[in-house]
């Protein structure tokens, strides 16, 4: 039971990550591979919080998550003020370089990351708070970001997706929109480090690889782009196909390469026959919109 | 009259080509202007120029007397300087009232606090703007399109539809590019007594259009452009009997 508690813990850090990305890429059309920095940022700066200073895990959690922002405004209002595709190489460099210096630093352990989180939740107690906490979580993550994109807000960042400078020229101020929606973003996915980092007790600069984006953008383009619940579907797909698997009693030399199969597979079958993923509008309903199919 | 748009000797070029070339003009309040010449003339340029989407080399742009050079496009917009665009640019995954709602000078949805925390105000600013927004449809005979998908529509609804967008923002100076251009019929006359309401309604009006009977209906005075220069500035009379303008343009 253990065992499926922490799947379904993770599965549902997921969920806020993928839910947020999707927010980020899908709805705001802004192109980064940053996403895990910002997952890292918030849990780096949870945990440091938390053994240095001792703070209350609430306390801790949200200023990881306004770090997670803060960092993401830098980025952002550098690089959108070049151009919009800036944001691509400047995320991946940004990516890259933070992480390493992650790595690097005495302060956030190096290599060996960050252990002995202290745990504020203990005994039997632990697991079913931590379940009710990430599922609490991702719910509110999930449906907070589906009520920003479904009132007149959302309505102009789909103009703006549309039409952007059609958009602009109507009044509208697309750079700070696009701030706005990368921090919240970011800032969700620093809150999910936030959580992560308390759980597990350890952080380490390998659990934030920028690989991490290709894996949280494939549970969002397999739920369904720019769709509220679609990121939910892709995440609990993507964690639960792996963990099933390993009840099949494959030797290791069959199981590690069958997962990297079914996933590309995956991806593969979806790009063809329904590039819209799971929750997306079929191709037959082609009048559903964006704001309806969420 | 009260001049509404005044240009002082605007230079944009780009490399070797020059789009606008030390360009003046005035538009008064109420005022039809018709901007005509051959295909890169500039005219199109000097709109980008107007609405904010270039940067002139040199030159300033007056707006009811305030310059307006600093100001960004989303900043011009809210100043009332409202533009539509020769291929519409329509939001294509919208409906055609939705289209409309985003298009107010001031956008109560655009600030996540004021939705998130504000809710009463937007509510009542969403109520307002839809109210316009069918007001303009109507004008137009389009009230019964408003939940439909812009991209359902013929073209020259969907030409309409970005007019409708366009006049939304309630603001003194309207520039419209090329707003006949492949449109006939019931939405041709629609078009002429819509941007006949709005000049008497006291806005000034710019219009850069190919169809001359167009701007002979509607406008009282034109300028020709060629080669990003001013070459002519009279009434369309005065114009079309010009000799050596209607030899650059028509090629006769």
């Amino acid at each position: 039971m253990e065992y499926l508690a922490t799947v379904t813990i993770l599965i549902a850090i997921y969920v806020i990550l993928a839910a947020s990305y999707n927010l980020v890429i899908g709805y705001g059309g802004l192109a980064t591979v940053a996403h895990p920095i910002f997952f890292a940022i918030g849990a780096y700066v949870s945990g440091l919080l938390a053994i240095h200073v001792g703070m209350p895990p609430i306390l801790s959690v949200a200023l990881g998550a306004v770090a997670a922002m803060v960092a993401s405004v830098l980025l952002a209002a550098s690089s959108l003020r070049v151009s919009g595709d800036y944001l691509l190489i400047a995320s991946l460099g940004f990516q890259l370089g933070l992480l390493q210096l992650i790595r690097n630093l005495e302060l956030t352990g190096g290599p060996g990351g960050l252990s002995n989180i202290p745990s504020t939740i203990t005994g039997a107690a632990r697991t079913p708070a931590f379940l009710a906490i990430t599922i609490g979580l991702a719910a509110v993550s999930v449906l907070g970001i589906r009520a920003i994109v479904r009132g007149p807000y959302g309505r102009a960042i789909t103009a703006m997706r549309d039409e952007e400078l059609a958009f602009t020229a109507l009044g509208r101020n697309a750079m700070s929109m696009k701030i706005v929606i990368f921090a919240i973003g970011c800032g969700v996915a620093g809150m999910a480090g936030g959580v992560y980092a308390y759980y597990f007790q350890y952080v380490s600069p390998e659990q934030f690889e920028v690989l991490q984006s290709a894996q949280i953008l494939t549970m969002v383009v397999l739920g369904g782009m720019a769709t509220a619940y679609g990121p939910v579907v892709g995440a609990v797909l993507l964690l639960a196909i792996p963990q099933a698997i390993t009840f099949l009693n494959l030797p290791q030399n069959i199981m590690a390469p069958l997962q990297g199969i079914i996933f590309t597979v995956l991806v593969l079958l979806f790009l063809f026959l329904r590039p819209t993923g799971i929750m997306g509008a079929s191709e037959s309903k082609p009048r559903a919109r964006a704001t309806e199919a969420a | 009259m009260t001049q509404v748009l005044r240009t002082v000797d605007l230079n944009k070029r780009f490399g070797g080509i020059v789009v606008s070339d030390n360009i003046n003009i005035t538009i008064d309040r109420g005022e039809i202007l018709g901007l005509i010449g051959p295909n890169g003339a500039g005219k199109t340029s000097l709109f980008n120029l107007i609405s904010g989407v270039l940067r002139p080399d040199s030159g300033s742009i007056f707006l009811n007397g305030q310059a307006v050079d600093t100001s960004p496009l989303y900043k011009r917009a809210r100043m009332g300087i409202a533009r539509t665009w020769q291929n519409m640019l329509l939001f294509r995954t919208m409906t055609v009232i939705e289209n409309l709602l985003i298009a107010p000078r001031e956008y109560a949805g655009e600030s996540i606090l004021r939705v998130t925390f504000g809710l009463g105000s937007v509510r009542s600013a969403e109520r307002q703007a839809r109210e316009r927004a069918l007001g303009i449809l109507d004008r137009m005979g389009l009230a019964g399109t408003a939940e439909s998908m812009v991209t359902d529509l013929p073209f020259g609804q969907q030409k309409l539809i970005g007019l409708a967008r366009t006049l939304m923002n309630d603001g003194p100076l309207l520039l419209l590019d090329e707003p006949m251009a492949g449109v006939e019929g019931a939405a041709y006359e629609t078009m002429q007594a819509v941007v006949r309401q709005e000049a008497a309604l006291g806005r000034a009006v710019c219009v850069v259009e190919h169809n001359v009977s167009f701007i002979r209906d509607l406008c009282s005075r034109a300028v020709f452009m060629a080669n990003g220069k001013i070459l002519q500035d009279g009434t369309v009379e005065e114009l079309i009997a010009s000799k050596a303008l209607t030899e650059l343009y028509f090629g006769v």
